[in-house]
């Protein structure tokens, strides 16, 4: 039986400890902070909290490594990144025009019938986009991965083997928050994503987003205003039919049940859960086992209880 | 006429005591939307509220309530509206400007202490005020060698919380660097901004003039020292990028035009300016009325107004509309555009004074340097 654990944010009041003590696992427990980057394997405060030794990967700092030690990898690396940084702004030109609109259809009134359509259309648009944008990212991924497979890179592999034995060894994988791009790009560079299918996993806030089947970026109150919620990437695949929206009391803008709503019914039938402090879905087996302080949007735009099945 | 003024005169004839409990039961400026009343008690001649809202007179006159010792003027001020002001009572032939004893909110500047009116919706912005859970970075005094100004400078140099050598930072060069840690709250800024991802952390360099008058307006060694002496500097001494896209520079008022003019003369390597207030004074025709010391500027301004050119990637420019300066600013704001630069104006309901300035920066300081936020869940 698969088990993976998502939790909100660990700052300021962690529920990490509960969820380690509900967890069976047999063997060592390892960390991926990659998201902390430079803060990358600061794991004193963890260890102590859950009472067991805890051994980081060190995935950041290995990537720098190894990317400084293998120049054809780190090319290949950065031309990748160039590309998806550049596919990312042309994709957010045509998410902007679609969400527009379909903001603009769910908020006009007329003849019921004759909008409902209009509307549904408007939204079918927006998730062809969405999937359009995932075929163009995994094409850029496939050909970085054959081309990789290629390059004699001595160093590179050594690095990807040790990390993929301790993964293979451990007994419990804890995912930790932080640069939600930083980290799923440092799990693929090492090739995770299989061995941690059958891990019990522990993740939360970007550890959490980046275990779904896409990593779905949003925040209503930035600084210069609300910006449109916007496909990353594909996650590992590891739990499906989740979209985990960390911080989502202070990102989400709750007053607007339109864009609510539009939020919802875009990655539909994927649930958007909230995970705040506090908040814990244990899945198991792909099955809602627990749940604790989580809410998904509704198709109203509003807040409903996620329940365990 | 405030309500609750109205209501205090209309029992007439009105004691001591009902003041009394009047002034104590309220604060002052009394305000309600689109309106505040200014209240001052005492005896006096003539009392004038004082402050420097271009549009309206300097010296506005309060009235004396009948039967009381007290004395107001309501006048109609937008919502989100702020800014400075004094009394100004004349007693026995003396005037003497004084503070509004009825109202605790002041600000500060290099020239002393005003009161502060808040309007209807005005709520000091949180990230302005301390946070315990942000990490503070560090002040350090460097010195830097100046040919250009033949002596030796100090620059505050804020590093922020984490930092370390082994990373390559963007660095913001601020005019009158050491007044905004004094009246623009701008360590604690830094820290917040910082800490909530919505700037990256950054170094940043604090310069003070000793002669600012001199040197930020327009001053060729005041560019060379800037440009030749304390970035190569900085950047010999600190993990600083290299990319004029990472450098940046801010300045309020003649600091603005230091920063403007610093830009010009070496353009594309400051790629980010943050200009509030600028002093960015031109003549079209004949010559200008801003006084001798504005010489310079207006020579300035009125050359890059003849050929303008780009000279940083973005820019963000921000004015108070209670300021004359407004019409400078916003009269600058489609050249910079035309020339392909990316410009952010920010219309504030302000005036031209510190904390003006300090709540301009979180939209400034984020939008010049985007922090991580959209890709980071602590």
């Amino acid at each position: 039986m698969s088990v993976q654990v998502l939790l909100g944010p660990q700052s300021p009041r962690p529920n990490l400890v509960s969820a380690v003590e509900t967890t069976a696992f047999d063997g060592p427990v390892l960390s991926i902070t990659a998201g902390w980057r430079d803060s990358e394997g600061e794991i004193d405060d963890i260890a102590a909290d859950i009472g067991l030794p805890v051994q980081d990967l060190g995935l950041y700092q290995k990537a720098e490594t190894v990317l400084a030690n293998e120049p054809e990898l780190n090319d290949l690396q950065r031309e990748r990144q160039e590309k998806l940084q550049e596919l990312q702004k042309l994709y957010r030109i045509r998410l902007n025009c679609s969400l527009a609109s379909a903001h603009t259809l769910l908020t006009t009134e007329g003849d019921d019938e004759l909008l409902r359509l209009e509307q549904r259309a408007a939204i079918s648009q927006l998730r062809a986009l969405d999937r359009h944008h995932l075929r163009r990212i995994a094409a850029i991924h496939a050909n970085f991965d054959a081309r990789r497979a290629s390059l004699d890179i001595p160093k590179a592999t050594a690095a990807r083997d040790e990390i993929r034995s301790l993964v293979a060894s451990a007994g419990l994988v804890l995912i930790a928050g932080g640069h939600v791009a930083v980290l799923i790009n440092r799990i693929r560079l090492f090739g995770l994503q299989s061995l941690l299918r059958d891990k019990p996993i522990i993740a939360w806030s970007a550890g959490a987003m980046v275990l779904g089947e896409r990593i779905v970026l949003f925040h209503d109150n930035a600084p210069q205003g609300a910006r449109n919620a916007e496909v990353l990437d594909a996650g590992l695949g590891l739990v499906d039919k989740f979209i985990p929206l960390p911080h989502a009391h202070s990102r989400l803008d709750w007053s607007d049940a339109t864009r609510m709503s539009l939020f919802a019914r875009r990655f539909a039938p994927s649930r958007c859960c909230t995970l705040d402090f506090g908040s814990m879905i244990r899945l198991e087996s792909g099955r809602v086992a627990a749940v604790a302080g989580s809410s998904v949007i509704t198709r109203s735009g509003k807040k409903s209880s996620l329940v365990a099945r | 006429m405030n309500q609750s003024i109205t209501q205090l005169i209309a029992g007439k004839p009105v004691s001591p005591e009902s003041v009394d409990s009047f002034v104590r039961d309220n604060t002052f400026p009394l305000v309600e939307p689109g309106r505040v009343t200014f209240v001052w008690r005492g005896q006096a001649d003539e009392v004038f509220l004082r402050c420097w809202i271009s549009g309206l007179s300097t010296a506005q006159p309060l009235e004396r309530l009948d039967g009381t010792d007290l004395w107001a003027l309501a006048m109609d001020l937008p919502d989100g509206s702020r800014f400075e002001y004094k009394f100004e009572v004349v007693a026995n032939g003396h005037r003497q400007l004084v503070l509004d004893a009825l109202n605790e909110v002041q600000a500060h500047d290099p020239f002393g202490t005003n009161s502060v009116c808040q309007s209807h919706g005005y709520q000091r912005p949180s990230w302005t005020l301390p946070d315990p859970d942000s990490r503070s970075g560090t002040l350090e005094t460097l010195r830097v060698a100046s040919g250009a100004f033949g002596e030796a400078r100090e620059v505050q140099v804020y590093l922020p919380a984490r930092y370390r050598k082994t990373r390559r930072y963007p660095l913001l060069v601020v005019h009158d660097g050491l007044d905004y840690l004094r009246f623009a709250d701008f360590k604690t800024v830094l820290d917040n901004l910082i800490h909530r991802l919505e700037i990256p952390a950054m170094i940043v360099a604090l310069t003070q003039s000793p002669d600012r008058m001199k040197e930020y307006t327009c001053d060729e060694r005041h560019a060379r020292f800037l440009g030749e002496e304390l970035l190569p500097g900085l950047r010999l001494k600190l993990p600083i990028s290299e990319s004029p896209a990472d450098c940046g520079l801010l300045g309020s008022s003649l600091g603005a035009v230091a920063s403007f003019h610093t830009a010009a003369q070496y353009p594309q390597t400051f790629g980010k300016l943050l200009l509030l207030s600028g002093t960015f004074a031109f003549s079209d025709l004949g010559h200008h009325k801003k006084g001798p010391a504005l010489d310079g500027v207006v020579e300035f301004v009125n050359g890059y107004r003849a050929n303008p050119f780009p000279l940083a990637e973005r820019i963000y420019m921000s004015c108070g509309i209670y300021e004359s300066l407004i019409y400078e600013n916003r009269s600058l704001l489609p050249l910079l555009q035309a020339q392909g630069m990316q410009v952010h104006f920010e219309e504030a309901r302000d005036a031209h004074n510190w904390e003006n300035w300090r709540d301009r920066l979180r939209l400034g300081l984020s939008w010049l340097f985007p922090g991580p936020l959209w890709m980071v869940y602590e």
